[in-house]
Order: structure tokens, then sequence, then C-alpha cells
């Protein structure tokens, strides 16, 4: 009897260690963290991690602390960016910052905060985040001594709503973003140019003036013919669609408004590019096949350094976006929550963004930043600053997702015509309604 | 003693089986459980957490297990719940399907292709007799005749169009069937035109022409380089275009209509998958002797008849796996798909679309839209569908059998 129990006691010891060995994963991955952060203090006890964030943080003096940012910023853009943060490691030399740009940042996101792995801070712009703090992935930043007195002595007006969803501050700005005309004077006299941002039949007029006139289009945007609901934008709210999803929900895609909006991007086409992309109008407009790139702030770095002599013209009212820091439930289980947050403040302060803004030409969200004369006289400041004070702000609540896939699939097949504009904004908004449905 | 025995084999047993037995569970049924779970479930990117107090939430999630529970994240999102209705993935895939139009619609394709199983039948019946009225070649002429006139008889088109307005279920997979089914035989023929011209004991530099003739399923390895080359050939201002206008011709923007569209992905999608076709025909074919060949010149055959009554038959027993595995892969068309168009061109906000290939519409489910209910529902369907599919074309291979046996 005794032996014939044994096998299956035997069975049960391993399959208790095999669950054991399972079990650690969560306290000991968040354990092995604290060693290499806390050599000092061992005794931070790595037990609680989730009720430990603000002891081994207090004094973030002697021990080393590693910092991970996942970031969306490219190419040139970076290397101004990582150069701020080399200065901040050079003033705090126990502190490491590591960036890095992960491709598929939602979904790597969801994977790797419940295994206690991935960034301390995520920079994203503002639209995601209702999603974020939905999923529990980022923490609100009121818990950590930002209050609102605090993010007005700073940040501009818009940048603060665009970071603060259900009267909690969940971000702090750091740039904004919009998207405008983008004139090559070379080829675009002064005939060419829109003259008010929402003389959309004169726009159109003139486009198709250049066209016959020089055989190229006037206008290159990178939405056109994509599923791209954010360069869309101008035209839409241009035509007096409130949002494509506003704040309690209700989606605005069936509207007569978007209706004419989107008659009129049928009538664009003609005179257009059909296939459009980033480097398409990037290449466009420097070899001088198209007049003007509807594009934002990003490229303006790119357009300087290949010598284009160019103006920026507001049209229509763009999405304005903010970009920010958020801080991750990470952060806070591994006792880094205060540093990452000192990093966080450092990257989205005056001076750091105003040194930004002179090389990168972005939009600083701080107010002391873009009221800097030497700021203020960039052109792009200038031109983006008018563009972006007619604009709609992205909300942060969770809606806000629901509206980039249906918006930018619709807006293809209009341009493509495998859909008639009626037909393809009546899907566009049973889409936004289901998917908002999904979330209530 | 002789009990003690029966247990202690059966222990035996019992250990040897059981890692298998834990793999399979752990790794087979396991997971198939919790995805057909989570498909009657309204789990999306808005509700991860599970609400362990449900029953089977709290046995099936391993956030729920003790083990993990305290890695669940918070969040201000509710947890996820049954369905209501507890069928609501489905349906919003099946949309339409069940309805009495779209039966109709789908009975009248099937229905339009019966000639083509009949051929079979009859092919095999006169197979078994002595003198052939009629050869199996004109068996297929008259089966693909009969097909074309039902197709117009029935107006196939719009049960197809009929059919296409359903639900993004049937949709992809219709489309997905058709890729299969233009695809694989233009990849048979393909392979077998070159396999017959590199088996030519005529032709010189042979090696040359194998390795050449080999490379794209080389760059298969790097597939979604290779399907961004194609897709820059026929770009708007792509490589095909830019030749067409060098004569004077303004070429098609290729990408942006749904017959063009598909035709890309077709042939990109040849190109990479044609040499597996060759290398198995061009090694069955020289497995044939010679001495067959050589009689039928005595007897007076011509090249065609050659063809058709040795080189054909003979090489049957490689191509039908070769085909099998070729379809499978074409239906699982995801890369080449994705990179070259993206699914689109885009045909509306909840349409699939026209290269949205079964792979490509979950894909989208799952890591853009990260509807988790509803991809999981599909794979469902997919999974009944293949399953099926796999029962019959058991019974396909089984002909493979009889091949090597007589």
């Amino acid at each position: 009897m005794f032996k014939k129990v044994m096998p299956l006691i035997g069975l049960l010891l391993i399959a208790s260690f095999v669950l054991a060995a399972c079990q650690p994963a969560a306290t000991p991955t968040a354990a092995p963290e604290q060693p290499t952060t806390a050599p000092a203090e061992p005794t931070t006890a790595p037990a609680e991690p989730t009720t430990a964030p603000a002891e081994p943080t207090t004094p973030p003096t002697a021990e080393q602390v590693t910092i991970t940012i996942w970031h969306q910023w490219d190419g040139k853009y970076l290397e101004a960016i990582t150069q701020a943060f080399k200065d901040y490691e050079a003033s705090h030399p126990n502190v490491k910052i590591d960036l890095s740009k992960p491709e598929d940042v939602a979904n790597a996101l969801n994977v790797a905060i419940p295994a206690g792995e991935g960034p301390d801070i995520i920079g994203w712009a503002n639209d995601k985040i209702g999603e974020q703090a939905l999923q529990g992935n980022i923490v609100a930043l009121n818990d950590f001594g930002i209050d609102k007195a605090f993010l007005e002595s700073v940040y501009t007006e818009s940048g603060i709503n665009g970071v603060t969803w259900m009267d909690t501050i969940w971000a702090l700005p750091e740039t904004m973003e919009g998207i405008a005309l983008v004139a090559n004077k070379a080829l675009v006299t002064e005939e060419y140019l829109p003259t008010d941002p929402f003389a959309w039949d004169d726009l159109l007029a003139k486009a198709e003036k250049f066209y016959a006139d020089k055989g190229i289009p006037l206008i290159c945007n990178q939405g056109f013919g994509a599923e791209d609901a954010y360069h869309m934008s101008p035209i839409y709210f241009g035509f007096g669609v409130p949002a494509y999803v506003d704040e309690d929900g209700n989606a605005y895609m069936d509207t007569p408004e978007a209706l004419k909006a989107a008659e009129w991007l049928v009538k664009l086409k003609a005179v257009s590019l059909a296939e459009n992309s980033y480097d398409i109008c990037n290449a466009a407009l420097q070899e001088g096949k198209v007049g003007m790139w509807w594009t934002g702030p990003w490229a303006i770095a790119g357009i300087e350094d290949a010598g284009i002599d160019y103006t920026i013209v507001s049209m229509g009212k763009p999405f304005v976006g903010i970009k920010t820091l958020m801080l991750s439930k990470n952060a806070v289980d591994r006792g880094k929550a205060e540093v990452a947050l000192d990093v966080m403040k450092y990257f989205t302060s005056a001076e750091v963004q105003k040194k930004l803004a002179l090389v990168n030409k972005t939009i600083p969200a701080q107010k002391a930043a873009i009221e800097d004369p030497e700021v203020a006289q960039l052109p792009a400041v200038a031109g983006y600053g008018k563009a972006l004070a007619i604009g709609v702000p992205m909300s942060p609540s969770p809606f806000s997702s629901a509206q980039w896939g249906p918006v930018g699939r619709a807006s293809a097949a209009i341009w493509t015509g495998a859909q008639d504009p009626q037909t393809a904004l009546k899907e566009a908004q049973a889409a936004i309604v289901e998917a908002v449905a999904g979330m209530k | 003693m002789n009990t003690w025995k029966g247990t202690r084999k059966g222990l035996t047993i019992f250990f040897f089986l059981f890692p298998t037995m834990l793999g399979i569970l752990v790794f087979n049924v396991y997971p198939i459980v919790l995805n057909t779970y989570i498909s009657f479930t309204n789990r999306n990117k808005f509700r991860p957490k599970p609400d362990c107090e449900v029953f089977f939430t709290g046995l099936l999630d391993p956030l729920c297990w003790p083990q993990f529970r305290q890695n669940a994240q918070g969040g201000l999102g509710q947890p996820y719940r049954l369905a209501e209705p507890l069928f609501a993935n489905y349906q919003a895939l099946l949309g339409k399907l069940f309805s009495a139009e779209a039966l109709m619609a789908l009975g009248k394709i099937l229905l339009a292709f019966t000639p083509l199983i009949g051929a079979v039948y009859v092919n095999r019946r006169l197979d078994r007799e002595i003198e052939r009225p009629i050869s199996s070649g004109g068996v297929w002429l008259i089966a693909i005749a009969l097909v074309v006139g039902l197709g117009v008889l029935l107006s196939i088109r719009a049960a197809f169009n009929q059919l296409m307005t359903t639900g993004p279920f049937i949709i992809v997979v219709l489309r997905t069937i058709l890729f299969v089914a233009i695809r694989v035989p233009l990849t048979f023929v393909f392979g077998l035109t070159l396999a017959l011209i590199l088996n030519d004991s005529r032709l010189k530099g042979k090696t040359f022409f194998r390795v050449a003739l080999f490379v794209p399923w080389g760059a298969s390895s790097v597939a979604i380089l290779m399907a961004l080359v194609w897709q820059f050939f026929f770009r708007q201002q792509g490589t095909i275009n830019q030749l067409f206008s060098q004569i004077g011709i303004q070429g098609p923007i290729w990408l942006q209509n749904p017959v063009s569209a598909f035709g890309v992905v077709v042939l990109a999608d040849l190109w990479f998958s044609y040499p597996f076709f060759m290398v198995a025909i061009l090694g069955a074919l020289q497995s044939i002797p010679v001495e067959l060949y050589e009689a039928a010149e005595v007897d007076g055959a011509n090249w065609w008849v050659q063809l058709q009554r040795i080189t054909l038959p003979l090489i049957r027993p490689a191509v039908l796996p070769a085909t099998v595995l070729t379809s499978i892969t074409a239906f699982q068309m995801f890369g080449t798909a994705y990179a070259i168009t993206a699914g689109g061109p885009l045909a509306g906000a909840d349409t699939p679309g026209a290269t949205e290939f079964v792979m490509v519409y979950a894909y989208r489910q799952i890591y853009q839209l990260q509807n988790y209910g509803r991809a999981t529902a599909f794979a469902v369907l997919i999974f009944i569908m293949l399953f099926l599919a796999t029962l019959y074309s058991l019974r396909i291979t089984r002909i493979t059998k009889g091949a090597y046996e007589s």
C-alpha cells in the first residue's frame, strides 16, 4: 500500500516544486532589481515591492539607479534628446538613463508591465493616457506630489489640459504637435498660398491651378490613401466636425460637415499623388516634385538641412497632440518612482525644452520656453504656433483610441474610391460607436 | 502477487506516458480551452483584467492563479465578463451568414463547383475500363465547361457579391480560399514547366540554372525584405510604372485597385514558392526510369502523350503531398501580403481590405485592435473549418499510399 502511494506522493512533490518555481515570478523578479539598485541598503525589504516605493527612493543619493525610458523619438530628434539626458547623468552620477524604442509599444507594455519588466518612464502622445490608465500600465502623478499648482507654474494651458483626465494628472507635457502646410517658396509663389485657413474651395482651386501650371501636385499629405486619421484631422475639423469622438464617447463621423470634408478630399485627389507616405512626401518636397507638405514640426529640421526655403501656412484645424512623459506602474513597484519623476521634471523643464526647441524646432509646452524670445522667433515655432492655436486638442480620454482605425480606414477607402463618402463615413461612425460601447 | 504485478505494470505505463500527457495538457489542451473561453467574453484592451470571482475565469485565467495573482494589472478598467449575448463575438464575425439569402448564395457557389467532384469520380470509373471512351483530360474539360455554364446560369458573381456583404469571417475566408485556389495551381504549372526544362538532357549549364532558379526559396528567409522589393516595383512611382512611362504609358496605381493588388500579392508569393514545387518535381522526374520513355518512343507516343501517360502519373506521389503543404502555407499567408499591402487597399472602416487574408485579419484584431474576444472567436471558427479540411485531406493523402503500392 505504502509503495503504491509513494509514486503519487513523489508526483505531488514534483508538481509542488514546479508550481513553486513559478511562484517566485512575482516577488523575486522585483527582488533582483533591488540588489543592483540598492546594494548599500539590503534592508529595504524586497518582500513587499508594491508598498515600499517611497522608502528606498527618499535618499536617492548614493545607490546606482537605472531609469529605463521607452520613447517615440526618431532619427535626428534623438541626438539632441540623448545629449539632454547625458547632461542629467553628468550632474547625477548615481543615475543611469537607458533609452529604447520598442517597435510596438502598446503590446510590448501589456506583456512587460504585468511581468515586472519594462520601462520606468513612457514617452508617448497624450491620447494614450486614458487607455493606459484603464489598463493600469501608468500611475497617477497626484500621489507623487504633482499638483495643479505645480503644473500651472510651469506648463502651458493646453499642455495641462492634455495630461489631465478625470481631474487626475497622468503625465508631464513635453512638447506640442500638430500639422500645417510647409511650402517650398521656390515653387509655391504667393498666388498659390492659402490666405484663410478655412477657405477650402480657394485651396482646391489653387491646387488645380498649380497642377495645370506646373504639372505637379500642390499638396502632399502622408494621410492621403493611408490609414491615418491624424493627418486627416485638419480637413475634417476644418470643415466643422467638432471631434471624431468626444470625451463622452459621442462620434461625429455621420455629420454633414464630415461628408463635406470627404467630398472635398475626393476632389483634391484628382490633383494629388495617389500614393503618399512620409518618405514619398519628404522626397517629393526636397526634389521639387510637390509644392507643399502637410506635416508637423518634426519634419522641419530635415527640410532646413536640405536647404529648402520654406514657409509655414496654417490650414484647417489640426489635432493638437501633447507629447508627454508618463510614469509606469513598474517604476513604483521597483521603488524608482521618485528618481524617475525627477528625470521627468528635468526633461520637461523650460530650460531643457528651450535647448531642444532651438535644435529640433519642436514647440515646447512650457510657458517660459515658448515665451522665450529666442524660441518665439523661430519660424517653425511662429508658424506652427498659429496652426496649433486654432487646432483641436487631442483628448486624453480612452475613447480617443476608438477613433484612429475607423476614421483612418474610412478615409483611405474614400481616397481609393473603394467606398463612396456617404457609405464610408456611415461605416466609420458605426465602428466608433461599437468600439466606444466596448469600453463602457 | 498477481495483482501487484498488474499495478506495477500499470504504473510503469503511467510514468512513461505521464510527461507526454502533461505536455499535451499544458501546451495543447489548456491553450485551446482558454482560447475558447475568452471567445465567449468581451475581453479587449479596455477590459484587460480578469474577474476572478467568475468561476471559469478564476479557473482558467493564469492571472487568477495564486502564483500570478499579484502580477494582475490594476488600472481603472472594468474586468472582462461573459459576452451578452453569449455568442456576440461569433455573431459579429459571421454576420448575416445564416440568413436565407446568404445560405442560398453559398449553396449556389458550392453547386456550381460540383461538376469538378463529379469529374474525379467519372475518371475513376473510366480508369477501370480497358478501353476509355473519353480521355481524362476530356472529362475535365467537360466538367470545367459545366462549371462555367452553371456559374452563368446561377449568376455566381451575384451570389459571391451577396456573400461578400455578410460579415468579416466569410469575406476573409473566401478571399483566402480564392488566393489558395489561384496561387497553388499557378505554382504547380510554373514549377512543372521549369522542372521539365531543367530535366532535359540537352540543356547546358544545368547546375547554374538550378541554383539560379532556387534563389527565391533561399530569399524567402528574408521574405519581408523581398516583399518590400516587390512592393517597390508596383508603387505609383515604382519600377514598373517608370518603365511604362519610358514608352509613354501612364501606369495604373497597382496597389490601390483591389484586383491588381491581389494580383501583385499572388505574383510575389508565386515567386517565393515555385522553387519548392520545382525541386519536388525535379526529384520525382529523375526517379522515372528512362526505359519507359524509350518504350513509349518505340510505340510512337509523342511528347504530349508521354507527359500525360508517363510523367504526370509517376510524379503524382511526390506532387500530392507538396500540393497539400503549399496549400497550407498559402492559407497561412501573412508576411508577403502584410509587407506589400498591409491588407489593403482598405475597403472601409469595418470591411476587410482586398488582401486581408485570414492571418492578416487575425493579426489586426489582436495586435492592432487588441480585440481579444473577437480574435479568439475567429480562431475557433478557423479551427473548426481547418479541422474539417484536415479530415478531408487525410482522405486525399491516402491516394498517395495507393500510388506507391500498386
